[in-house]
């Protein structure tokens, strides 16, 4: 195991920020720690790394619970922290070469990892170039080289596509899939459930300083996956014969709209060929889209509200 | 102990390349000296020497005082802002490498004294007497204001108010020393200014050295060093305690 968490708990004066929290993070793993703004994500980034002390609870690092956040342990962590924290008066290649040496890189081994990790996030072209005349989305992905150029076992990424435009997101999410296929562990925390749907293999939702669920995408959905939605675009609506449609068994819901025929079903109840096989003895059918609940849907449905601000729906 | 040295070229750097306190701490200066090099010419101050000497001087050793905002202003950046937690979470001692800023920007600031001191000496022929003495005097002065920088960033939770607080401790050793307007003779600020204004106290060494009154000299630069000593054992408590 790379760390845990055991029932964690910390307060800021009487706010309760973390409430028990018990987390595992297993070797090769992309967690995906999902929670709107004020969850606790980053206050359980503090708490992991030492940043924080808590007030109830253990932290173990790579196996050590006794002292988890000695320099040992330190130098297998890396944190992309969600403000970008680069120094904007230094180079790409400075600011690689001051973490470098922070973490007791030297000579040759320091000069070959400082131009891998800005090889890795897009950067080899502009090493030269300072900071501050970067575009945010350079930033940011220099903000990861900083972050990744002594090798960490485990790479915690605090929100790290806050503010970016698309392509730099995708490369971000690109270069953390590749460093998963290398062998590093990582806890990605974020409020866009797309990016945890894309790169997750586990998923942790946080609310509210409480793990409310944990599991694969793909488990989570299924727990509240109760009905699907499927759409079907029709050529003649006014001749399908949605009576038909509703006396098969689990369907839930029949309606029609304009040239659109909706029908609510019973989640998995396979019913799709029948369906298209009633409405093609009436009209030709010209479109078909089966909506599946995403991560957004079981956020809904464990918190009653919306993940990305937090309102009530 | 490694690790944190090697931050220090890099730290050196980022101050090097921090044009707005050279703008203030290097170029101004530079431009007021010259400006009182031509306003005050050949007049000459009581004791038959060119009065732009002491103005010179003065000027030089009043922008050491402001020499401090470049500890706050790094302190600040990498331990008391969005940069602190990297700092946090990496594998090195987080007092040591604050240690090493206090001590990069008390260097910076002494560097830039010292290129004050070679434009007015070499430049506008301004007579410093012994170089060595003036220089060991301005780093005095450095590390005592930025001692006095860091007590501020250690006491106030705003960065702003302890910029500003540090503009008070500058303005108002230079008001105190009579350089703005007159003071009046009373005996407290007599007192303020014969023992605890660094602005005067380094003067005082400076200007004792060059008569060759080294017995003079050396109590002004011991007051200095007793400030240093105090501010240090303040700074210590304080640094513990914030960091």
């Amino acid at each position: 195991m790379i760390a845990s968490l055991n029932g964690i708990v910390k307060r800021y004066d009487s706010k309760l920020v973390l409430d028990y929290i018990d987390l595992e993070i297993n070797e090769g793993q992309i967690i995906g720690l999902l929670g709107p703004n004020g969850a606790g994500k980053s206050t359980l980034i503090r708490c992991l790394t030492g940043m924080e002390t808590v007030n109830q609870g253990n932290v173990t690092l790579f196996g050590d619970g006794k002292k988890p956040f000695q320099n040992k342990n330190k130098e297998k962590i890396g944190l992309v922290t969600q403000e970008i924290s680069i120094f904007p008066e230094l180079t790409a290649k400075e600011n690689a070469n001051f973490f470098a040496g922070v973490y007791g890189l030297k000579g040759e081994e320091r000069k070959r990892r400082v131009a891998e990790a800005l090889a890795f996030v897009g950067l080899a072209e502009q090493t030269k170039g300072k900071a501050q005349n970067f575009s945010g989305g350079m930033q940011r992905r220099l903000n990861i080289a900083c972050s990744l150029v002594h090798n960490p076992k485990l790479l915690i990424m605090d929100e790290p596509t806050v503010g970016i435009d698309t392509q730099s997101r995708n490369h971000i999410l690109q270069a953390v899939k590749q460093l998963q296929s290398k062998g590093t562990t990582i806890l990605y925390t974020t409020h866009y459930m797309e990016e945890v749907e894309a790169i997750a293999s586990e998923v942790v939702i946080l609310d509210k300083g409480q793990i409310i669920t944990k599991g694969t995408v793909q488990e989570l959905i299924q727990n509240i996956q109760h009905e699907e939605k499927i759409k079907v675009e029709v050529s003649h609506p006014e001749e399908v014969s949605l009576a038909n449609i509703q006396a098969l068994p689990d369907v839930k819901q029949v309606i029609k709209d304009g040239n659109q025929i909706l029908i609510v079903t019973s989640a998995n109840s396979g019913h799709l060929d029948r369906i298209l096989t009633i409405i093609k003895e009436d009209s030709g059918v010209v479109g078909i889209n089966v909506e599946k609940p995403n991560l957004e849907d079981v956020f809904l449905t464990l918190t009653g509200r919306t993940l990305r601000d937090g309102g009530s729906v | 102990m490694m690790r944190v040295l090697r931050t220090i070229p890099y730290t050196l750097i980022r101050m090097s390349r921090d044009y707005i306190t050279l703008l203030l701490l290097l170029v101004v200066p530079i431009i007021l000296i010259t400006i009182f090099y031509f306003v005050l010419g050949d007049m000459k101050n009581q004791y038959g020497d060119l009065a732009f000497y002491d103005t010179a001087q003065l000027m030089t050793l009043v922008f050491q005082l402001f020499g401090g905002s470049i500890v706050i202003a790094y302190i600040q950046d990498d331990l008391f802002s969005a940069r602190r937690q990297r700092i946090l979470v990496a594998p090195m001692s987080l007092p040591l490498y604050a240690l090493s800023i206090s001590l990069c920007g008390m260097f910076f600031s002494i560097f830039l004294g010292f290129l004050l001191v070679l434009f007015t000496g070499v430049g506008l022929n301004v007579e410093w007497g012994n170089v060595f003495w003036v220089m060991y005097i301005i780093a005095l002065l450095a590390v005592l204001s930025s001692l006095v920088s860091l007590i501020l960033i250690f006491s106030v939770k705003n960065i702003k108010l302890a910029e500003r607080l540090s503009d008070v401790y500058g303005i108002g050793c230079v008001v105190l020393a009579g350089l703005f307007f007159p003071i009046p003779d009373y005996p407290v600020i007599t007192f303020i200014n014969e023992y605890l204004n660094p602005l005067l106290l380094a003067a005082n060494a400076i200007s004792y050295a060059q008569s060759n009154l080294f017995s003079d000299a050396y109590i002004y630069m011991f007051r200095l060093g007793i400030g240093i000593v105090i501010t240090f054992i303040i700074v210590y408590v304080l640094g513990r305690r914030k960091i």
